[in-house]
């Protein structure tokens, strides 16, 4: 029994989701042609605003999915302060039946 | 107490005849200035779709005003009289000034620091490609 055990306990020690430690300079990275994603900025934060109005349906639509879902801050790189705003404007137009709450039929 | 601004909207049927519309909000100013307060602005924005049907109806008459008020229960009143009138389906009102300070606030922060240092570092170029990138991910 004993010796079964050990066979079995010694495959586990290195992780399966273990990834080497990344590189600065890796085989795929060749100097000028990697791969850079393009950065995302928060729009709100280039127009610099201070408030987010909640009666301009039309800007407030691009953050809402299809469905009237409202789009998550990765999706649009909306900084977390915007966001946070952002969210209280939608709702308050929802409320007046300015944006859907679920779109669609 | 301190005066308060608040945003009140609302949403008559489509239907009302604009006489009736604007009797309402003339019974809606006159409730208003009775109590010392004040309404900085009306705005009839007209038939529009709603983005849901309300009471199985598309589309409503919005009316927007903004009033300046020390008394709360002057809010109380209006939405008693909305929620009481007939052509009225919808009404929102939202309590502005504490974001409004905000906005200030952040304003007269910005403006103190552009002062501080006014060597303007390459205006960013960067702005237009972010409305493609919104529309990508819907």
């Amino acid at each position: 029994m004993a010796e079964e055990n050990v066979p079995q306990q010694q495959p586990a020690p290195p992780p399966a989701g273990a990834r080497p430690h990344s590189k600065p300079s890796g085989p795929v990275r060749r100097g000028k042609r990697s791969f850079v994603r393009k950065k995302k900025v928060c729009r709100f934060c280039v127009d610099k605003a201070d408030f987010i109005d909640y009666k301009k349906a039309d800007i407030l639509a691009p953050f809402l999915q299809e469905r009237g879902k409202i789009l998550p801050r990765r999706m649009t790189g909306t900084c977390a302060r915007h966001q946070r705003w952002l969210t209280v404007a939608i709702k308050r137009a929802q409320n007046i039946a300015l944006l859907p709450f679920a779109a669609g039929r | 107490m301190e005066e308060r601004q608040y945003d009140l909207i609302f949403i008559c049927r489509p239907d009302t005849p604009e006489p009736d519309i604007d009797k309402l909000i003339s019974t809606l100013e006159h409730a208003v200035t009775e109590k010392g307060s004040k309404i900085e602005k009306i705005e009839k924005w007209g038939r529009k779709r709603m983005a849901y049907r309300v009471h199985k109806l598309q589309e409503g008459f919005y009316v927007y005003m903004v009033i300046r008020s020390s008394h709360g229960e002057l809010v109380k009143e209006l939405e008693r009289r909305l929620k009481v009138s007939d052509p009225v389906i919808k009404y929102l009102t939202v309590r502005l000034d504490e974001e409004l300070k905000r906005q200030d606030k952040l304003k007269r922060i910005r403006e103190r620091r552009a002062a501080r240092r006014p060597r303007k570092s390459a205006p960013a170029p960067a702005p237009p490609a972010t409305g493609e990138q919104s529309a990508a991910t819907l």
